[in-house]
């Protein structure tokens, strides 16, 4: 599939994290974006998984290996895409590993041909096959572009009507289509008989899912079961620790005192301008009438000023110890105020909106009716029979086999 | 056109279930059973009959059997019923009632004289005052209810990793850290583990994670593990796995004490002391050496680094296993850390984020949720899993900064710019 190799050679296909397309590295085609100027010659000889600045100095950019899911969040997308959560877990269900066959219908926009591609490897083999032609040449020149010839093989073709190029041959099925239910029967036709294996129908529409699991059933699937699931992407900050409560009721306090001793200081004041006035209509004792006046407006004055401070108290008072290191004075001297530099928290909550549904996966095993050839112990004196001829009363039982 | 026609798909195990595989049983009750086939033994599942072990052998797995008279029957697949609606409530039915004359000695008779399940359930149908008034999704129930209880059957659960992680899940989700198996298969799949790709793992979750990615390799490849023992790790979730052995020769592991570059490790010695020994002494000492260089081998590939991924599902502070193991890595390799607890993950997310070997650590929350698909009776199961975990991802980066096409690496100063590629 994608180079192995350690560093980045010509017609490398390379990720980066801050542009969207996928380079193809080509010599003499330059790279110009808003995160620089880049030579793709400069790039050869280059290890996967550096960080390189732009000729111009404007920039810099990560170069990455391809993986399927770098991939998936770069692909042009030629229809709806399926993401990494459901990628995963179908590839998990349907036990896709090295060695194995399968197919998937249809190709899409290839996010989980290359997620399969990448696990099956080149002892396996993915049938991709895609009903709409334009798409389906699209997807086989990106194919071939990203060395997957030997691994997968793009069919133009509708397979509800047409059916599939095998039979017997493949462990999963993974089908993606609006009316699934058609393709069961195909499917059954091209799933392998000497073994358990396993289909998934992949729908948006509960009413698809319910003709779906209809048509499994006629066919002879079993163990038939459904999933949803999503990822929930969570943004994670580091922040001051929370201030307590007590901190909020102490300033409430202060402010609420301060509030008290302000409404005093104005009775005693207006007062005393009573009085003033009372003594200034009497006209004497003018020395004493500047000297309170101007004492009044001091007070006031001073009332502003504390006024001002007090908000600043959330915050080191800077003024008078900037010289020295940040004092730990202020947070003895207040109490409940975090120490100086503040406790950091990290904290955490999922993405404001999220992907609420993808689709429901529907899966359901088909069990082996051919008996195993090269066993020695089958047809041996064992009472065990083939299941097409195990008896009526013993379908009857019906045992719990449910997955 | 052949394509992958002409081989068949390699496997992990052997196609058929083999003398000294480790089953798991599902039983009609629900209950799985892990049992040892051992040849010539016989099988006991309780109230569920016995069978000779040397049966099984040979057969594929995931079929279903029925035991009688100690003799296996594969069972055809159950297939789902369709159920009528009618008219019926349980508006007349009280609890507390007497309704089955049948007593549980009559039915212990039955079952002794070796009338079949089903048999016995149509007795008990057929004495049920009240079943005609039961809704015909009540009556499939108790139906249903009574095979679980009398049918003598059990199903070889095929061994998939799926299967087997949530085997491990269900029966104990502390023992596999909250490794669900939606959880794993995305580890897997964000690790990029290829068939024969090199990779290390820190595995504190039974082994599950390590029976994933041995899996994904299929016997090419190499995995390194470190553990927390001076012995080899047991995982023994891989037990059930039953692995063959060119799949599990690609696994070496060391611990926290042999992974340190200063550190000599201290072995038994395994040169012979000077005089002429005894041939149970050479075999001792041959033995020794063979684990001494194997040792010795492992630390220096590891030494050597370049590795393609690090999955961790740890009990251990993950930082510090990340600032010990990322140096071996590639660049571009894939990290990704499992805990089934948020703030580990997020504390770490924080601490990598600051620096620059570190691209886009991003924190995701596994979510699933299965339906019970019955006819005319789909719906999300009643209780769901509440955790899979949590996971951090985070692409390693060499710490060096290439400029002009000057590929002359050299020291990345404090940058400050880093920060503003976090997603």
């Amino acid at each position: 599939m994608w180079s192995t190799a350690r560093d980045i050679a010509a017609g490398d296909l390379v990720i980066t994290r801050e542009l969207v397309q996928p380079l193809v590295i080509t010599p003499g085609k330059e790279l110009n974006s808003k995160y620089g100027v880049y030579r793709h010659s400069d790039l050869i000889g280059v290890p996967y998984g550096s960080k390189i600045g732009s000729r111009n100095g404007k920039g810099f950019i990560h170069v990455l290996r391809p993986t399927p899911e770098l991939w998936t969040l770069a692909l042009p997308h030629r229809t709806q895409i399926l993401y990494l959560a459901d990628i995963a877990f179908v590839s998990s269900w349907l036990n896709i590993k090295p060695g194995s066959r399968v197919i998937e219908a249809g190709t899409g926009s290839g996010s989980f041909t290359h997620s399969v591609a990448r696990t099956i490897g080149t002892s396996g083999h993915l049938w991709s096959y895609e009903f709409h032609e334009a798409r389906a040449s699209k997807a086989r020149e990106e194919f071939s572009r990203h060395g997957m010839d030997d691994i997968v093989t793009l069919t133009h073709r509708n397979v509800c009507k047409d059916g599939f190029t095998v039979v017997d041959t493949v462990d999963a099925v993974f089908l993606d289509l609006p009316m699934p239910w058609e393709a069961v029967e195909h499917a059954k036709n091209a799933l392998r008989k000497d073994r358990v294996t396993r289909i998934c129908c992949f729908s948006p529409c509960m009413e698809q899912v319910l003709r779906t699991v209809t048509a499994l059933n006629d066919a002879g699937f079993s163990d038939i079961t459904m999933y949803e699931t999503l990822l929930r992407p969570h943004q994670v900050d580091s922040v001051p620790a929370l201030p307590p409560i007590s901190q909020i009721g102490e300033k409430l306090k202060k402010s609420e005192q301060k509030r008290e001793e302000k409404r005093l200081r104005q009775i005693a004041n207006s007062r005393a301008a009573a009085g003033k006035r009372k003594r200034s209509d009497d006209a004497d004792e003018d020395d004493g009438d500047r000297a309170e006046g101007s004492l009044g407006k001091r007070l006031k004055t001073d009332d502003e000023d504390d006024v001002t401070q007090h908000e600043d108290e959330q915050s080191p008072r800077t003024g008078n110890q900037q010289s020295g290191r940040p004092v730990a004075d202020a947070a003895e001297t207040k109490g409940a105020l975090p120490e100086n530099p503040p406790r950091k928290i990290t904290i955490s909550k999922t993405f404001p909106e999220v992907r609420g549904h993808t689709s429901y996966l529907t899966f359901a095993c088909l069990l082996p009716t051919l008996p195993v050839a090269q066993t020695p112990a089958s047809g041996t004196e064992g009472a065990v029979n083939n299941p097409a001829t195990s008896s009526e009363m013993v379908r009857d039982i019906q045992t719990i086999a449910v997955h | 056109m052949g394509e992958g026609s002409s081989k068949t798909a390699q496997n992990t195990r052997a196609d058929t279930i083999q003398a000294g595989n480790t089953l798991l049983l599902r039983l009609p009750s629900g209950d799985i059973k892990t049992w040892k086939l051992e040849k010539d033994s016989a099988a006991n599942l309780g109230k569920f009959g016995s069978f000779h072990a040397n049966e099984l052998v040979g057969q594929q797995f995931g079929l279903t059997y029925e035991i009688a008279d100690k003799k296996l029957k594969v069972v055809s697949s159950r297939t789902l019923q369709e159920v009528e609606d009618t008219e019926a409530t349980n508006e007349l039915i009280n609890d507390g009632q007497f309704v089955q004359p049948l007593t549980a000695e009559e039915i212990e008779t039955l079952k002794k004289s070796g009338v079949h399940a089903s048999e016995i359930i149509k007795k008990q149908i057929a004495q049920h005052a009240n079943y005609g008034l039961k809704t015909e999704y009540s009556k499939e129930k108790y139906k249903k209810r009574k095979e679980a209880k009398f049918s003598k059957s059990f199903t070889v659960i095929d061994p998939t990793v799926f299967n087997v992680c949530d085997y491990w899940f269900n029966k104990d989700q502390n023992r596999v850290r909250d490794v669900r198996p939606d959880a794993l298969g995305q580890m897997l799949n964000i690790a990029n583990i290829t068939h024969g790709g090199r990779y290390l793992a820190v595995d504190d979750a039974s082994g599950i994670v390590v029976a994933g990615i041995l899996e994904r390799l299929g016997g090419k490849g190499r995995l390194i593990t470190i553990c927390d023992v001076d012995s080899p790790p047991a995982y023994p979730a891989m037990v059930h796995m039953n692995f063959t052995r060119e799949v599990t020769q690609v696994l070496s592991s060391l611990n926290w004490a042999t992974v340190d570059e200063e550190y000599t490790p201290i072995v038994p010695p395994s040169e012979p002391p000077s005089k002429a020994k005894s041939d149970a002494q050479k075999t001792r000492l041959n033995k020794r050496k063979a684990v001494n260089d194997t040792l010795n081998r492992t630390r220096e590939e590891l030494f050597a680094g370049e590795f393609d991924g690090l999955v961790v599902a740890s009990e251990y502070d993950p930082s510090s296993i990340l600032e010990k193991l990322s140096p071996y890595l590639a660049g571009s390799a894939n990290i990704v850390v499992h805990s089934p607890y948020v703030q580990i993950v997020t504390d770490l997310q924080n601490q990598l984020r600051d620096l620059p070997q570190y691209l886009g650590p991003a924190v995701t929350e596994m979510w699933l949720r299965r339906y019970q698909v019955l006819p005319g009776r789909t719906h999300p199961l009643m209780n769901m899993s509440g955790s899979g975990g949590f996971i951090l991802h985070t692409i390693k980066m060499y710490n060096t900064w290439l400029q002009f096409g000057v590929h002359t690496h050299s020291r990345l100063g404090p940058d400050t710019t880093t920060r503003r590629l976090s997603p």
